[in-house]
């Protein structure tokens, strides 16, 4: 049968990113996929070189504008285990609480493309209309839209007032019933089941040998989530990882439309948790220059990332290294891809919910 | 009545960006800041684009596809540089991989500052391409 | 740790339901900065203190987690030395293999999928290789403003 090579990317209406894939064909089916990346490499990892650690956060919450928050927790993070920082209680329950709503911010907007991508365009005005009362909470309380610089070695730099965190939490939780409707759209319109239902199957088996993360393995029903190991306050909140079990196009969708209800729920019970008063210590800088290494894991909205950091005592780190989530999943969205109808392609990649800038770095 | 001014179609393209831009490109798209309203239509194909958008900076490998964009554009065409790193390289100027920004490879008419680059800044970078773009339009008819 | 004795570790942590979470490499110069007194190193570089000198290392781990244990298998190699790929265990790991082969210039030998250096096309060949490092170390300091 005649083989052709069809280039998907780096410019493809599906996704505004540069994702670039060599797809094998024989007539309709997709043989093989060949991923080329470095249309968004910088090379940022190797600008320690140059950038002092104190400024370094910067950089990093620009790996990716999307999970710009929970990139510069996970610096700030590791830093403080290398000096040995104690972060006061509160400005740790802020981080969670940012956190959170980055998730949330994350899943309305990849359920927004994701929508976009099988067709849905009135779906995808919707979600992003949602996003938009997120990215408000955000300026609000950072000051930034998308890059937020709110993070700082040994805790945040600024407080939200008790009052402003119980508006948010109620601004939350109407917009989670706002979202019950979209969600229900989601869930059961025919046309959305017919294009995603029993595709792009990841079965259980090939969820574990693929060693995939996030939102991809929860919905090949592996109960497995970075929040779960508690650190960040985590071991303080009552949740169980979303789970479904079917492992195709429409588990994954699900997935996130539940782990956004379950946010705003953690978001409720870590501001019941906190600290409350005014005035409390959100930070406590460090002294000297950091030597020593770590590893730190972060459940991201597209799964674990992992970040190695190693100091040498001066102000230049030796070697800052991100893993990011997507970067775990390109081998299963491969595997996907493999054997499927080419029209299924953009579906396929969009329910991993990719991050090129994330993975290039 | 202006040739373009009503309805100019933009294309997208993303270098080197941490993807900020990108998605603050797309909420210009969105409900809250509609850019349809002024007839912008976001479009995949460059020979049926009157504006370029590209946010992020160029490196080895996007340099061709950028220049490639261009060149398939019809004339009379403009370029949006979007947000620090299309503007000058950004925060990554001096990474090992980045060249700078997009005038490096081809010519910018409208340079939209910020990072990320706020929907307004990149509506009002995109209104001033379509008076760019009636300029050149004038000069060649 | 001989290539015999290291995949049967990794096979190990196969065998008990380890996931790969990275592989991560370190490309270490000769000396410390610090132990020069240099505080940065374009400092060091400036003083021609030895972190340009000679050769340096590589440090390579890999890392596997599983729940919320993590856990590594750390190796330390020198320039021109291959490590053995652990893609017959771990499929995914044919992406950090390939990487490593760009970016570092280390030789992975009996990789799953060979994707044949295209993974990323830089601008500098071998960015992180210590020739790369020390030239761009050297570049920053014969341009740094010398401190008075």
């Amino acid at each position: 049968m005649k083989r052709t090579t069809i280039p998907f990317g780096p410019q493809h209406p599906v996704l505004p990113e540069p994702l670039v894939l060599d797809l094998i064909l024989e007539d309709e089916k997709v043989i093989d996929a060949i991923p080329t990346i470095g249309y968004i490499h910088r090379g940022l990892e190797m600008m320690v070189e140059r950038v002092e650690y104190t400024e370094m956060g910067f950089v990093v919450e620009r790996i990716c504008g999307i999970c710009s928050f929970m990139h510069g927790m996970g610096y700030c993070v590791s830093l403080e285990a290398i000096m040995n920082v104690e972060v006061p209680e509160r400005a740790r329950w802020l981080r969670l609480v940012w956190a959170e709503i980055s998730r949330i911010q994350s899943h309305l907007l990849w359920l927004g493309l994701g929508a976009d991508a099988f067709g849905f365009e009135n779906l995808f005005m919707h979600c992003w209309r949602m996003r938009e009362q997120i990215l408000d909470i955000f300026e609000k309380t950072t000051g930034g839209r998308i890059i937020h610089s709110v993070n700082r070695i040994g805790g945040v730099k600024r407080d939200i007032a008790d009052s402003e965190l119980a508006a948010i939490l109620a601004e939350l939780q109407e917009l989670g019933a706002a979202f019950k409707e979209t969600a229900r759209v989601f869930g059961t319109d025919p046309s959305i089941a017919h294009r995603l239902g029993g595709v792009g199957v990841l079965t259980k088996a090939d969820a574990l040998a693929v060693d995939a993360v996030g939102p991809m393995v929860r919905a090949s029903g592996i109960a497995t989530d970075t929040r779960l190991g508690g650190a960040f306050m985590y071991d303080q909140i009552d949740f169980e990882p979303v789970v479904e079990t079917a492992g195709d196009c429409l588990a994954r969708v699900l997935v996130r439309l539940r782990e956004v209800d379950q946010s705003i729920d953690i978001i409720r019970q870590a501001i019941d948790k906190m600290p409350k008063g005014e005035g409390l210590p959100i930070e406590n800088r460090p002294r000297g220059l950091p030597s020593g290494e770590v590893f730190t894991r972060l459940e991201q909205p597209r799964g674990e990332v992992v970040y190695y950091v190693k100091a040498n005592g001066t102000k230049n780190l030796e070697r800052f290294r991100a893993r990011t989530p997507t970067f775990a999943n390109i081998p299963a969205m491969i595997k996907l891809v493999k054997g499927c109808d080419l029209a299924d392609v953009p579906n396929i990649i969009l329910t991993i919910d990719p991050c090129i800038s994330c993975t290039e770095r | 009545m202006s040739f373009f001014s009503r309805s100019p179609w933009i294309l997208h393209y993303d270098g080197s960006s941490c993807n900020g831009c990108d998605i603050e490109v797309l909420a210009c798209l969105t409900p809250l800041y509609d850019v349809e309203r002024f007839g912008v239509v976001n479009t995949g194909n460059p020979k049926h684009a009157d504006i370029l958008l590209v946010t992020g900076s160029v490196n080895e490998r996007n340099i061709e596809i950028v220049r490639n964009l261009y060149r398939q554009m019809p004339d009379p065409k403009v370029v949006v540089a979007v947000g620090a790193c299309a503007c000058s390289g950004g925060i990554f100027a001096r990474a090992y991989n980045v060249q700078g920004g997009i005038d490096k490879v081809i010519p910018v008419d409208v340079y939209v500052p910020g990072c990320a680059a706020r929907p307004e800044s990149i509506i009002d970078g995109v209104v001033q391409g379509i008076a760019a773009l009636e300029l050149k339009h004038r000069m060649t008819a | 740790m001989d290539t015999t004795a290291f995949l049967a570790r990794v096979e190990e942590y196969h065998r008990d339901g380890w996931r790969l979470a990275l592989i991560n490499v370190t490309t270490v110069l000769p000396a410390a900065p610090a132990a020069h007194g240099a505080q940065t190193a374009v400092e060091a570089a400036a003083v021609g203190a030895a972190p340009l000198d000679g050769p340096g290392v590589f440090e390579i781990a890999w890392g596997f987690a599983r729940g919320g244990e993590f856990k590594t298998i750390r190796e330390q190699i020198e320039q021109g030395q291959s490590v053995p790929s652990i893609s017959e265990f771990f499929g995914a790991a044919f992406l950090y293999e390939n990487e490593i082969r760009e970016l570092f210039g280390i030789n992975v030998t009996g990789m799953g999928v060979d994707l044949k250096g295209q993974l990323y096309k830089t601008a500098t060949r071998v960015p992180f290789s210590h020739g790369a490092v020390k030239a761009r170390l050297a570049a920053l300091a014969a341009s740094a403003v010398k401190p008075s």
